[in-house]
């Protein structure tokens, strides 16, 4: 009998994947945010009204993960960007094997882009473990879920960068207190930004854009004083 | 409910272990799960004799060691209260937001397994 210590994370192949993939995301410059939320919150519609405002000023493209059916980068075309749906047959997340795999399949369509937009499968737990290589991670809580999440589902929303709170249009007829759920994410996440928005009305949606925007420009360069930096 | 892709990760981690030193059936895997790392331990042992039964590695035990996070006051110093099944966000003694740190490993620590064909000629000769 043999014994062997190790100490080898359980996810090397997914952090090795997303390693590989944030490389090549800096060499193109490309903006990748990913969205993780419970099923129904409103990550197409969010992403839709992106698609619509911004779409003519940044080359944007989407990755879609759900269990079944591609509604949702259908969703995303009809808006304007090309978007491709992955479908992971019961798993209850994405992992950046699978977006790697989805970005060679489609090639041209979604390389070079502004900004990368991933959805993730609808589900406020096991996303969060996964890196797919992106920028930061946004949370999205929409205002009809209850304002006792971000400490029932803790490990998101410490991770996110951003919280979304969204269907801000519902506010009036939900017991909704959005002080209590900012002082739940910054105990949380003490830098974390919160942004309250309604994609139906357009409420609150031009910080979210502004948002993109300036990350996109902060991620540029801070690449291009990277480059500078290394000695020809 | 991702503890079943988990799973087949630790084992091929743990397989490729035991292969790489000529090593046959696994005995036990030992892994450190974080209070962060969003894994429910019992789970993850129902999801590791799925993996392994069927293969040479049934019966392999899968051992989780717990790595609480640390929660830090900046008043108080370190918390040792525990909210259930996950840690404080707020302390206990003055109210303030507590710092986490750690807590988030999904580690395999220890792959221990039997002789392999290779080994058991050795030992034969």
């Amino acid at each position: 009998m043999t014994e062997v210590n190790v100490r080898e994370k359980v996810l090397a192949a997914n952090a090795s994947a997303a390693r590989g993939l944030r490389a090549s995301f800096r060499d193109s410059g490309t903006l990748v945010v990913n969205l993780i939320s419970s099923p129904g919150s409103g990550k197409t519609t969010l992403l839709e009204a992106t698609a619509r405002e911004l779409r003519t000023r940044l080359r944007l493209g989407g990755l879609d993960g759900d269990i079944a059916t591609d509604r949702d980068a259908q969703r995303l075309r009809d808006a304007g960007i090309p978007a491709r749906q992955i479908l992971t047959g019961g798993a209850c997340h994405l992992d950046a094997r699978q977006i790697e795999a989805a970005l060679a399949e489609e090639g041209e369509r979604l390389a070079g882009l502004d900004v990368l937009l991933i959805e993730n499968v609808g589900n406020l737990i096991c996303p969060t473990s996964y890196d797919l290589g992106e920028d930061f991670k946004v949370a999205l809580l929409s205002v009809t879920e209850g304002d006792d999440k971000p400490f029932k589902y803790p490990a998101i929303f410490a991770r996110a960068a951003v919280t979304v709170l969204t269907k801000a249009d519902l506010l009036p007829h939900v017991d909704f207190d959005l002080d209590a759920v900012a002082s739940q994410i910054a105990a949380l996440n003490p830098s974390a930004r919160v942004l309250v928005v309604s994609a139906r009305t357009g409420e609150g949606m031009d910080a979210w854009y502004a948002l993109l925007e300036e990350s996109l420009a902060e991620k540029r360069t801070a690449v291009a004083v990277a480059a500078a930096a290394v000695p020809a | 409910m991702h503890e079943t892709g988990l799973a087949i990760e630790i084992h091929r981690i743990a397989r490729a272990v035991a292969d790489e030193r000529g090593g046959g059936a696994l005995e036990s895997v030992t892994v450190a799960v974080g209070d962060l790392a969003a894994v429910e331990p019992p789970l993850l042992e129902f999801a590791w004799r799925a993996v392994v039964e069927g293969s040479a590695d049934a019966g392999a035990a899968l051992i989780v060691e717990w790595e609480r996070a640390r929660q830090d006051c900046a008043s108080c110093g370190e918390i040792a209260e525990r909210a259930p099944g996950s840690w404080l966000r707020l302390c206990p003694r003055c109210g303030e937001p507590l710092r986490v740190t750690g807590g988030d490993a999904l580690d395999v620590l220890r792959v221990v397994f039997g002789d392999g064909a290779s080994g058991r000629e050795r030992g034969a000769a």
